[in-house]
């Protein structure tokens, strides 16, 4: 099982360097700006200058796209590594902090989790204006309360196990404990709650950038492209297909490869 | 060596133990024996501090604690250690063999180099090689676990160890080398044992002493030899009788 992991580990990284490689090589030999219009190639569909045609201002969307990625992709790594420390940390002081001190800390995720991400960045977009800033905010706001839930689960459950009993037993103190023995063992499971989360994330902004409330124009982003094609569906349809083509492999890529994460961690048998 | 009047465990208004009392002397074993349920780990955990519990006079000479009323907390003492039942459980599935049997010392400070050689002699003394230090448990058997559970119980040579149903998670042929190899490690250390087992075939062989539990309350608390020949009542009596009809008993208990 564990050699398993360590190939899959190996692939994974390798298939991360060749994307991150192809992206970095792509943006550096590409002859386009991805702001620069062009009024006499508008909505030129692909062709060999063109690879993915150009959009209504006469901008390389596959460039735009190359740029839109390290957005979409950057930015919502970002608020899920935030929401991850973040959440991993209140679960945790959460299992560690008593009756009293455990049912606050939840009862506040709870109502957290009342908020549906879409209508706190709606909120926050409504009351702070659409700006990239106030969506990164808002999504960080709802971002860390499932892995509060998972952390404070498992390291409750990872706490009542023989090992730290013995561990206790052992003279080590509680935050050597948690340190060594229950960390290390609930973080592959938050890893791959992670990956989940960072794929939401992806739609969530390329979703809110769609509807006006994220990423603003010029700085392309996969759905703020979709929504800049929307109007030429009919006539010029590559506008959309090649940002929402985009959005679902990636998505499906993390999903696909956080699933397989989740197979080779989630049997206590390593 | 430890000594415990009248222990009485009380947990959410439930009385889980009452009126249990045990003596060891250094070098030998206690085995408490009885049916699930009865109250035996409840026992051995209240003595190491984990549960509450209340006792007439609890004394325990190698820290020269003498005292009444509510168990002391043993917590993180280098004079007791605790093997359980189920030796995965019990180590931490992402420490190497050696590292948990290291853990043991904590609290000693050692420099690096005489932990690892003291980790190594520990192997070495419940019959495992030094290789076994940079396994997993998921990648020795659960006999050779239970060994390192052992040599990390031993490492630290504490005076007591508690053993819970330390070989019942093990086959027949494992669990009789384990034992042998148990028995003769405290006649060469004097280490004293109190081992919670249901395997009255066990307590036959090696038990110097032995506590019957039923229902949280002392059934019978016998020498061995006594135990076995005139059981001091009539369920003491019924249960060596049933384990006799299975075969569970040694040649020379049978009679």
């Amino acid at each position: 099982m564990r050699a398993a992991l360590r190939r899959f580990l190996r692939r994974l990284s390798l298939a991360v360097t060749c994307i991150a490689g192809a992206v970095i090589a792509g943006l550096w030999l590409t002859p386009y700006d991805p702001a620069a219009a062009d009024f006499l190639d508008r909505l030129s569909p692909p062709t060999a200058q063109h690879w993915a045609g150009t959009d209504h201002l006469g901008r390389d969307i596959a460039t735009r796209l190359l740029h839109g990625g390290l957005w979409s992709l950057g930015l919502s790594l970002t608020i899920t590594a935030f929401g991850l420390v973040t959440g991993t940390l209140i679960g945790i002081i959460a299992a560690q902090s008593g009756r009293i001190g455990d049912f606050a800390i939840m009862r506040v995720t709870d109502s957290f989790f009342a908020f549906p991400e879409l209508v706190a960045a709606v909120a926050v977009a409504g009351i702070f204006g659409p700006s990239t800033v106030n969506l990164v905010i808002a999504l960080m706001i709802v971002s860390w309360m499932k892995f509060t839930r998972l952390a404070r689960t498992l390291a409750l459950t990872t706490s009542k196990q023989d090992f730290v009993t013995q561990a206790r037993l052992n003279g080590l103190s509680q935050a050597r404990i948690l340190l060594v023995h229950i960390l290390p063992n609930i973080l592959p499971s938050i890893l791959v709650l992670g990956t989940n989360s960072w794929s939401r994330t992806i739609l969530a902004i390329s979703g809110l950038s769609f509807l006006g409330f994220g990423v603003q124009p010029p700085q392309s982003e996969w759905g703020a492209m979709l929504l800049d094609g929307k109007p030429y569906m009919q006539s010029a349809p590559h506008l959309m297909i090649f940002p929402g083509l985009t959005v679902l492999i990636s998505v499906l890529a993390i999903n696909l490869a956080g699933d397989r994460l989740r197979d080779l961690l989630a049997p206590q048998s390593m | 060596m430890l000594s415990v009047d009248n222990l009485t465990v009380r947990t959410q208004g439930k009385t889980l133990v009452q009126g249990v009392s045990l003596t060891v002397q250094p070098g030998q074993m206690l085995c408490i024996i009885g049916e699930s349920g009865a109250g035996k780990s409840t026992v051995i955990k209240a003595l190491q501090g984990l549960m509450p519990g209340t006792c007439d006079h609890f004394r325990f000479d190698p820290i020269g604690l003498d005292l009444k009323g509510a168990l002391p907390d043993m917590v993180g003492l280098p004079n007791t250690r605790w093997v359980m039942q189920d030796p995965l459980a019990a180590l931490d599935p992402r420490f190497r063999l050696g590292r948990s049997v290291a853990e043991s010392l904590h609290r000693l400070n050692l420099p690096v180099d005489e932990r690892l050689s003291r980790v190594k002699s520990a192997l070495e003394t419940v019959e495992l090689g030094p290789e076994f230090a940079d396994r997993f448990p998921t990648e020795v058997s659960m006999g050779q676990a239970q060994r390192a559970c052992l040599a990390r119980a031993m490492i630290a040579e504490p005076r007591l160890i508690f053993f819970d149903e330390p070989l019942s998670a093990l086959d027949a042929l494992v669990q009789k080398k384990i034992a042998r190899r148990m028995d003769e490690l405290r006649r060469q250390t004097g280490m004293a044992y109190v081992v919670v087992t249901h395997d009255l075939g066990f307590a036959a062989t090696y038990a110097d002493h032995i506590i019957l539990l039923r229902q949280g309350h002392m059934e019978a608390s016998q020498t061995r030899e006594a135990f076995f020949i005139r059981p001091a009542n009539a369920y003491a009596r019924a249960l060596i009788d049933a384990a006799r009809n299975l075969g569970a008993l040694p040649e020379s208990q049978v009679a």
